[in-house]
């Protein structure tokens, strides 16, 4: 019971995501923080205002934050398909070649 | 990207970048904004000089100079987004005396200062409450108060009564009086005044005053006698 309450709290922590989940973060993160700096000096500059410019800055990053680094749903939509535990009878005998000489 | 810490690592990272780059270019914006300031008038209004001691417990007796002066000038458009403040300053500046060998050193020393905070800096100014509320009504809505800039002066007592490490200054000739500033920004380099033109910054028009001879010192006795 324990075990798996832990197990549990273990996967809330890592918030693991699949690879498609990892390229759309990257994304994400590169494309909103550079759009909150670009934001933050244009709106700045124009209303002469330093404290605003600095609000934008970091309440985009606040809200990149919140949309990059939880494991949300959308980020978990292609899980990887795993071959089956131990080969198991449907498992296709497989044939690699090395060297021109077939193996296994 | 596989896990949360991670991820945290990786948007931080790139969080860094983007306000190092943020900040980059708000030091660069201050080049792009023209500064013309000038000073209109700067001169000295009363010129005393007393015997005093530099302080309670000393045996030395120095001569001070009070130079009282009046200054009108406009430093409106040293204010922009990215200023925190700005330091005035006015000097007394005088050569040295021609009898001491070929020595062509120039005395500079400060008689009055003071600091003009921007109106998103109005909280780290040294004020008391009653000046900061002023302040910031006068500032109300406004994230840049350009006149600020515009000082005027009129008989100013000088904060500063200034000497010479001699201990002598009464009758010193060729005196003048010079107006300097220093922008401080919120990001970037300190810049002072200069009198050269650099780029859309104007030198610092009129900071020179008129020369002036200091007076001599007050005899005691001569002053009694005049009483009688």
């Amino acid at each position: 019971m324990a075990e798996q309450l832990l197990e549990q709290v273990r996967d809330v922590v890592d918030g693991q995501i699949d690879f498609e989940g990892q390229k759309l973060v990257e994304l994400i993160n590169t494309v909103a923080l550079t759009a909150v700096g670009v934001v933050a000096f244009l709106v700045g500059y124009v209303l002469q205002d330093i404290k605003l410019a600095l609000c934008i800055a970091l309440g985009g990053t606040a809200l990149t934050f919140l949309v990059a680094v939880p494991p949300w749903p959308i980020y978990n939509r292609n899980p990887v398909k795993w071959l089956p535990i131990g080969g198991g009878a449907r498992a296709q005998p497989i044939t690699l070649v090395v060297d021109e000489k077939t193996v296994g | 990207m596989h896990s949360s810490w991670m991820r945290i690592q990786n948007v931080f990272s790139y969080f860094t970048t983007v306000l190092f780059a943020l900040g980059a270019c708000i030091a660069v914006s201050d080049l792009l904004t023209p500064r013309a300031p000038v000073v209109n008038s700067l001169k000295f209004t009363n010129l005393q000089v007393v015997r005093g001691r530099p302080h309670y417990y000393s045996s030395k007796h120095e001569e001070y100079a009070i130079i009282k002066f009046s200054l009108d000038a406009d430093l409106s458009s040293l204010f922009t987004w990215n200023t925190k403040d700005v330091f005035v300053y006015v000097t007394a500046e005088w050569p040295s005396s021609s009898s001491a060998s070929a020595n062509t050193t120039t005395n500079q020393a400060v008689i009055w200062d003071t600091i003009i905070t921007a109106p998103s800096s109005d909280y780290l100014g040294n004020y008391g409450p009653a000046t900061l509320k002023k302040l910031r009504k006068s500032a109300a809505g406004k994230s840049i108060d350009p006149s600020r800039g515009k000082l005027v002066l009129k008989n100013q007592r000088p904060k500063y009564q200034i000497t010479h490490p001699s201990g002598k200054i009464a009758s010193t000739e060729d005196v003048t009086l010079r107006l300097h500033y220093d922008v401080q920004p919120w990001v970037g380099v300190l810049m002072r005044n200069h009198n050269v033109d650099v780029g859309l910054w104007k030198k610092l028009e009129g900071s020179v005053s008129r020369t002036f001879t200091l007076p001599s010192l007050k005899k005691k006795d001569e002053a009694k006698k005049a009483k009688a």
